[in-house]
């Protein structure tokens, strides 16, 4: 039997959703008195911060509403953007925009690394007494009929072959009168909450992008700190979504990223290649020129918009962050919406407990507070934003500036299909003309500007134990059957980790070889494989990336 | 009254035991302490005890020469319903762990593992006990009117710290094991012989990566292994594969090495592997393909098929 431990509140995820959601109860229990509310947060990587990773800008209003003094508290602010910047990118030029469209004017927010936020955050939380569990994974949801009751975390000292090794140390089951969902985009168990209670009811599906950032060091003098530079076009066609970003931080640090829509229709695309692609064009290269690359990682990010946020409460549990979608896609963030949906859910739970009822029904509070505040007031103007660039970027810049103009009145809700739905089948896309070399978009590779997956992998400083079993669950029949000439092993591509092989060797079929140890937890895979066969789920507490400084 | 399960092997006391009789002491306050010492020949180990405790237990039966859990767990659920202790202790050892739960289980009681401190005496005590890996500490006590039992950790109590008086008595206890119930058959313990491949030591290393193709080629690495006197080693894939051993895998998560010579095989020279290598003296480097990375960090290389460039240099070596 597993062990357990009993709670009032568990907040599975150490991100800005769920730190803030430990921070607020903490407080409302100083305000309000009375037996304190026991609290555990789990979260999966060997430090707080370590799996955080964003380009970013931060809106720091909901951080100044948490925490009014956290500038006196050394909150790390890496510089106040000044200069914000928007250009078109043709192969060989650049166009800036005339004018800064307002959603990604920048004055008055700061240039941040999310995970050193991240990690200030997590010294907050303990100075508050707070039990913050890094190390330990959330693996199942624990249920009571349709009721949430905790969370089970994930074994330790499992071989590869599923035997127990001699640091064998089993799950604990750990039960809570609510437990906080921020286990972020396509968090493993809201993935698991969401089709079992039925919470995306009427709601439009999910839409996905992933993000690949580098952090560079650059000569001195190359861009001023503070800067803020958004590009469009080069090198996506039209009917890809996405762009690329460059933050000038203080140190010779820049930040800068790729930002790609999991809806392209194009199975031989590739968006590492892409990466590499905005990095060769020659204005970027010219802002890297002589530097060198840090750190590398990727995540997936939440870009559907308000109409594809899922129910967040439910008996015993809620849903905040980015594993309930709360990101702002035309102001390109979310970080202030992870926070404020985490305090809205922490002043939530604490109410219900208080009143001794937890039910979806006493819960529903947590709805009824986004909706009468900033979440919903900035969220529900631009919902159709994101679907709308599903008609081609120009359909969708037009969309934007009119939905800006009228302020989202917009008379009808405009509809999206699962990214995945969208990607094409080769004979589809290509006809007869498969190209050989199986990456539409390749690029040369010189490992000083452009790299290859394996060494960028390597600057995310992801580690795993070898000796576990994969924690990629692949149906893999389905590789060597149909996948290949349906699709031409598109996992090969989308992830930018070179977690999926495609070993050919003669007199075999084409077998596919997952290095899972390579995986920096960034969830394309289980997103945008074409017959969602791969299902993403936690490897050993404290294994992933380590993202200093990202 | 307290009773501690003693362990011993062959005759000999597990020290353990000791630190369990310093628990119980600890947990005693006034209780008398008895111990039960388990075999076939025991009678030695219950002498060395008999100073800690008011009285031992000696249970002897051929059943208990070797340990098996049936037969253990058997013998002390007898001699607890006889005894009628509050309290039963063990040390927190492999074979505690094995039967332990078992033995409890059948005696009606709850059982509390790993107790790292005990607060109170008597009946009303609580014990501490690490969970998450140490980073918490519960504070738990039993339930229920069975036997209360207890596994202490090892290192928790000091053995030294055991207040000793004059010897008690030591009591044959007969217990009733009938031995074709015994579901487990021991075979003889054995220690494992494994050969630890320390490769941070090896003066010259072949590696090998996945240019060798497959499991059957690594006959001709091995081969040059062996004219040139190296340790085979290789990169993430071959191990991956189960090719070879995960003991042998060079870079970032496997071995760092820094031998004098260092022949890379078939291996692309991905920045993981180099960290695990590039202190080596000197790197040849055998590749297809002139553009892989190892090149850039080769003294020597050589762009062609391993598979015709290692015979030749096998042949070469055995030649001098």
């Amino acid at each position: 039997m597993a062990e357990t431990l009993e709670v009032d509140v568990l907040i599975v995820g150490g991100g800005p959703a769920g730190l803030s959601a430990a921070l607020r109860l903490a407080q409302l229990q100083k305000a309000s008195g009375g037996e304190p509310l026991s609290i555990a947060v789990l979260e999966k990587a060997r430090d707080a911060g370590a799996h955080s990773l964003s380009g970013a800008v931060l809106d720091p209003s909901a951080l100044r509403e948490l925490i009014p003094d956290c500038e006196a508290k050394g909150v790390p602010f890496a510089v106040p953007v000044h200069r914000d910047h928007v250009y078109f990118l043709s192969q060989q030029s650049k166009f800036p925009f005339p004018i800064i469209p307002p959603p990604l004017q920048n004055h008055g927010h700061f240039i941040v690394s999310l995970n050193e936020l991240v990690k200030w955050m997590a010294a907050q939380v303990e100075k508050e007494g707070i039990d913050l569990f890094t190390g330990f994974s959330g693996r199942d949801v624990l249920f009571d009929g349709s009721r949430v009751i905790g969370v089970r975390t994930g074994d330790r000292g499992v071989a590869k072959d599923g035997s127990k090794k001699s640091g064998f140390e089993p799950g604990v089951e750990i039960l809570a009168k609510v437990t906080i969902f921020c286990d972020g985009v396509r968090g493993n168990l809201t993935k698991e909450l969401v089709p079992r209670l039925d919470l995306a009811k009427n709601r439009e599906p999910e839409q996905y992008a992933v993000g690949l950032k580098e952090l560079w060091e650059v000569p001195e003098g190359r861009i001023e700190p503070g800067t803020v530079m958004h590009t469009l076009g080069y090198p996506l066609l039209q009917d890809q979504f996405g762009g690329g970003f460059i933050y000038a931080m203080p140190h010779r640090r820049v930040a800068l990223g790729f930002v790609i829509g999991l809806d392209y229709h194009d199975p031989l695309f590739d968006p590492h290649m892409a990466f590499n692609r905005f990095k060769q064009h020659p204005f970027i290269t010219s802002l890297l020129k002589d530097g060198s690359l840090i750190r590398y990682g990727a995540k997936a990010l939440p870009e559907g918009g308000w109409n594809t946020i899922p129910q967040t409460y439910m008996d015993g549990g809620l849903i905040a962050g980015d594993a309930g979608g709360f990101l702002n896609s035309m102001r390109l963030k979310g970080i202030h919406l992870a926070m404020r949906t985490g305090m809205l859910a922490a002043d939530a739970a604490f109410e219900s407990i208080r009143e001794g009822d937890t039910s979806a029904a006493s819960l529903k509070r947590y709805q009824d507070k986004i909706d009468a505040g900033p979440v919903r007031a900035e969220l529900y103007p631009v919902r159709n934003v994101h679907q709308a660039f599903g008609y081609g970027l120009l359909a969708g810049l037009m969309f934007s500036g009119l939905t800006l103009a009228m302020r989202g009145r917009w008379f009808e809700n405009l509809h999206g299909k699962p990214g995945h739905k969208r990607m094409k089948m080769l004979a589809w896309y290509y006809g007869l003309d498969v190209p050989a070399s199986r990456t539409s978009n390749a690029t040369t590779i010189d490992r000083k500007l452009t790299f290859d997956k394996v060494t960028n992998v390597h600057y995310s400083g992801t580690s795993h134990v070898e000796d576990q079993p994969s924690h990629l669950l692949v149906q893999t029949e389905v590789c060597s059957s149909i996948c290949g000439p349906e699709y031409g092993h598109p996992c090969v591509r989308f992830c930018p980790a070179n977690v999926y092989e495609i070993i050919r060797e003669a007199g075999h079929p084409p077998r596919l070889q997952i290095n899972a140890s390579n995986c920096v937890h960034c969830k394309t895979c289980d997103i945008m494989d074409p017959y969602q066969v791969i299902t993403w789920v936690p490897p050993e507490g404290g294994d992933g990336p380590q993202y200093n400084g990202m | 009254m307290i009773l501690v399960v003693a362990e011993q092997r062959d005759g000999k006391l597990n020290r353990a035991t000791l630190e369990t009789v310093a628990a119980a002491q600890a947990l005693a306050g006034g209780d008398p302490i008895k111990a039960v010492v388990l075999g076939q020949s025991a009678g030695a180990v219950a002498q060395e005890l008999a100073d800690t405790v008011s009285e031992v237990l000696l249970v002897e039966h051929a059943t208990l020469a070797v340990y098996t859990p049936d037969a253990f767990a058997s013998a002390v659920q007898q001699v607890v319903a006889s005894a009628k202790p509050t309290y039963v202790l063990f040390p927190h050892t492999y074979q505690t762990r094995d039967f332990a739960p078992v033995a409890a289980l059948r005696m009606g009681g709850a059982l509390i593992t790993d107790a790292t401190g005990i607060n109170g005496t008597g009946a009303g005590a609580t014990f501490s006990r690490p969970m998450f890996q140490g980073k918490l500490s519960a504070e738990v006590r039993h339930q229920g009117d069975g036997p209360r039992c207890v596994t202490i950790q090892i290192g928790a109590f000091r053995a030294d710290a055991v207040k000793r008086a004059s010897a008690g008595p030591v009591t044959p206890v007969a217990v009733d094991i009938d031995a074709s119930a015994i579901r487990q058959a021991p075979e003889a313990p054995f220690k494992e012989a494994k050969q630890a491949v320390d490769l941070g030591q090896a003066e010259r290393i072949v590696a090998i990566g996945r240019g060798i193709k497959s499991q059957e080629n690594i006959a001709i690495a091995e081969r040059l292994a062996k004219v040139m006197g190296a340790e085979i080693a290789a990169s993430r894939p071959i191990c991956d594969s189960g090719w070879l051993p995960m003991d042998r895998q060079i870079g970032s998560s496997g071995q760092t090495v820094a031998p004098k010579l260092y022949v890379a095989l078939g291996i692309s020279g991905a920045i993981q592997h180099l960290v695990g290598m590039k202190g080596a003296r000197t790197i040849v480097a055998i590749n297809k393909d002139a553009d892989a990375p190892i090149f850039e960090v080769a003294d020597y290389g050589i762009v062609g098929d391993l598979f015709e460039v290692v015979p030749a240099l096998v042949t070469e070596l055995e030649k001098s």
